[in-house]
């Protein structure tokens, strides 16, 4: 029998005590590999750093591209329309964060975007009062949505991709009914608190959202989502309820997508109940570079929202290098691809250093 | 000899009723009750002529779900559907230019096409383990970017360009009072219903599907026939794309929009799991029946849009609710 064995039970078990049994003096710890804590720290965190590095790199290129076409840098102006062209992006990209590392996928993240951009544009009158009550009724529409996606998912035992396709149908659907045709008012008061076109203000909400997923990630929810999406059996045998754990994270995703429905509102001043559409297929993209994996529990919707200001800015990139914008779709896939292999092929390289 | 070992598996015969065909059983009984349904709203609903024209168009969707249902055998996805749909069509009419003599190799470079970008797909998920959902969207962005980009927009001299004649009367021919278009369905579901429960090649595919791994320690190349899953899903999507610029005339921007979500839920309904491992086609030939007489039915109602998108979405619930259930399923 090796030595290590022999000794392993006077080991002591991680997080607790060694056990003082035994005269013997301690046996030697069994060779292992030691890696030092920062090393440990960056193997860990490498889907947020890749996505850092690949905003890092693309703001580079767009500057230098912007440069070379207009012979200065991009300013204030620039990074006001960038950020508040986002922003709906960014939080629909957190909704998706959410659910998709409880091992699930929201596809129903548009159709709520598409309904609750279109209360708020038939609600958000010019008093402040109307304006706070609108916002705060259209939360609660968000989080009703996520609700009827988490019971669904967690007590009807239904696979979250189907839920969600047939729950996308319903919510654009009444969005549609909600407002027919595009229009309604959104005041400009309440732009200029959510959108505000005279300077980037709205980097304040970035921060603000990165601090709630600092926070949620130290609440008993936050822990739960990890551990219900790295391993639900486990979990449950921890004493998290799974299925109550999935309903909150479904409702908490519903309300994000509420509020990336209001900063879309607000960014175009007026109502429409279509636009929405597209945050669906684009939030999964900005998980992915931003990444979040797909397979659940690993991930931060800091890096989800990264990955959304990297898809704006390859946007961005695109029209400066005069690419004729029907070929969009084309760079977009590519770079979607390539990201995905690229950093597939790092994360094997530093587990193997 | 052979009545000891015959003995006890007769003993353990299966039901006749099993699960798997029971879905398939109510996804019949769902289209035939939405027939009922339909004439009741509206005299002449089922009608022969009604009923063959309202088959024409599950037909399209049926294709289409041919290939999705392929991908998600080994549990994956294929969201590239809508634009390698389109391709095909742009693709057919702007290398034949309507043109009778081009026809034939337009329609190999179609089809190859749309089987070379679905193996394309495959490659990336088989072989650098990209995950399913990721590749297609991303093929979905790039074959878009691509059609959009060298068609220009659909203003390209070739894109007004019609299907050729022989595509277009193909596809509007009747055989024995029964429209080409069907006759098509019928042969592709006697082919995929074979390829999957006669060969070799379907059953490493339910294999694969309900357990990657231990097929692939059972021997079995995973990443070869992932490729070809992948290389069908594509070609079905073309044959759709064929098939549907045939019977319209010409290729529209966005034509293949409808058939992702279509394409899912008439394999869901069909009873196919989505996880992978289990489903055959004639439920999913039942499902893209069922959808399309429920989409038909609303409209005979004269159901405004935002009603269909609802109850569409709540009757794909209510049939998830009946048999979509994970648990009991191992």
């Amino acid at each position: 029998m090796p030595p290590e064995a022999a000794g392993a039970p006077n080991l002591p078990a991680p997080g607790q005590r060694p056990l003082q049994t035994s005269p013997q003096r301690p046996l030697p710890r069994p060779p292992q590999r030691h890696r030092p804590r920062w090393a440990h720290a960056l193997t860990q965190n490498l889907g947020l750093e890749l996505a850092v590095a690949m905003l890092a790199a693309s703001v580079a290129i767009y500057c230098g591209i912007y440069y070379a076409a207009q012979a200065m840098l991009p300013g204030g102006f620039e990074l006001t329309t960038t950020v508040n062209n986002t922003m709906p992006l960014a939080l629909a990209a957190v909704a998706q964060t959410l659910v998709v590392l409880t091992r699930g996928i929201d596809l129903s993240v548009g159709g709520v975007i598409d309904l609750t951009n279109a209360v708020a544009a038939i609600g958000l009158g010019d008093t402040p009062a109307s304006m706070i009550g609108t916002s705060l009724l259209v939360l609660l529409v968000g989080a009703a949505c996520g609700l009827l996606n988490g019971v669904l998912v967690a007590y009807g035992r239904l696979q979250p991709i189907l839920v969600t396709l047939a729950t996308l149908s319903i919510f654009q659907g009444l969005a549609i009914r909600v407002l027919p045709q595009p229009g309604g008012q959104v005041p400009e008061g309440y732009t200029a608190v959510l959108a505000n076109p005279a300077g980037p203000t709205s980097l304040l909400y970035v921060v603000l959202a990165a601090l709630f997923w600092w926070g949620l990630r130290r609440t008993r929810l936050g822990v739960g989502i990890y551990a219900v999406g790295n391993d639900e059996g486990a979990a449950e045998a921890n004493g998290i309820d799974p299925r109550r754990t999935k309903v909150l994270t479904y409702m908490l995703g519903g309300t994000v997508s509420a509020a990336a429905g209001l900063f879309l509102a607000a960014n175009a001043t007026a109502g429409d109940a279509t636009t929405g559409n597209g945050y669906t297929l684009t939030s999964i993209v900005a998980v992915v570079l931003g990444g979040v994996s797909l397979f659940g529990g690993r991930g931060s919707a800091v890096g989800a929202m990264l990955g959304a200001f990297v898809t704006t800015m390859i946007v961005n990139i695109l029209f400066f290098a005069h690419i004729d914008p029907l070929y969009q779709a084309f760079y977009e896939g590519l770079f979607l691809v390539g990201a995905v292999l690229l950093a597939g092929g790092i994360g094997r390289l530093v587990r193997r250093a | 000899m052979s009545d000891g070992i015959a003995a006890p598996a007769s003993a353990r015969r299966a039901p006749l009723l099993t699960r798997e065909r029971r879905r398939i059983l109510y996804a019949f009984l769902a289209a035939v009750l939405l027939f009922v349904l339909g004439a009741a709203v509206r005299p002449g609903f089922a009608s022969p002529g009604s009923v063959s024209a309202v088959l024409v168009v599950a037909s399209f969707v049926g294709l289409v779900a041919a290939g999705q249902m392929f991908v998600i055998l080994i549990g994956g996805i294929d969201l590239s559907v809508p634009w390698v749909l389109n391709a095909a069509a742009i693709l057919l009419v702007t290398s034949s230019l309507g043109q009778d003599g081009h026809a034939a190799w337009a329609l190999l470079l179609t089809l190859g096409m749309g089987a070379g970008v679905g193996a394309l797909s495959g490659l990336g998920i088989a072989l650098f383990n990209v995950p399913a959902v990721v590749m297609t969207l991303a093929m979905n962005g790039i074959m878009q970017g691509l059609t959009l980009g060298l068609s220009g927009g659909m203003t390209c001299g070739g894109c007004a360009a019609y299907a050729p004649p022989v595509v277009q009367a193909a596809a509007h021919a009747t055989w024995l009072g029964i429209p080409a278009a069907l006759w098509l369905w019928l042969l592709v579901a006697a082919l995929v219903s074979a390829v999957l429960s006669l060969t070799g090649f379907g059953r490493r595919t339910y294999a694969i599907g309900t357990n990657a791994r231990a097929s692939y320690l059972a021997g079995i190349n995973v990443a070869v026939t992932t490729v070809a899953l992948y290389a069908l899903s594509g070609l079905f999507s073309a044959v759709a794309g064929i098939m549907l610029v045939g019977f319209g005339g010409q290729a529209a921007l966005g034509m293949g929009d409808p058939y992702l979500f279509q394409s899912i839920a008439a394999v869901v309904i069909g009873g196919v799991a989505i996880l992978g491992g289990r489903g055959h086609y004639v439920g999913v030939v039942a499902g893209s029946i069922s959808l399309v007489a429920l989409v038909s039915v609303l409209m005979a109602m004269n159901m405004p849009e935002y009603g269909r998108s609802i109850i569409y979405g709540v009757i794909i619930l209510v049939l998830l609710l009946l048999y979509g259930r994970e648990a009991g399923e191992g």
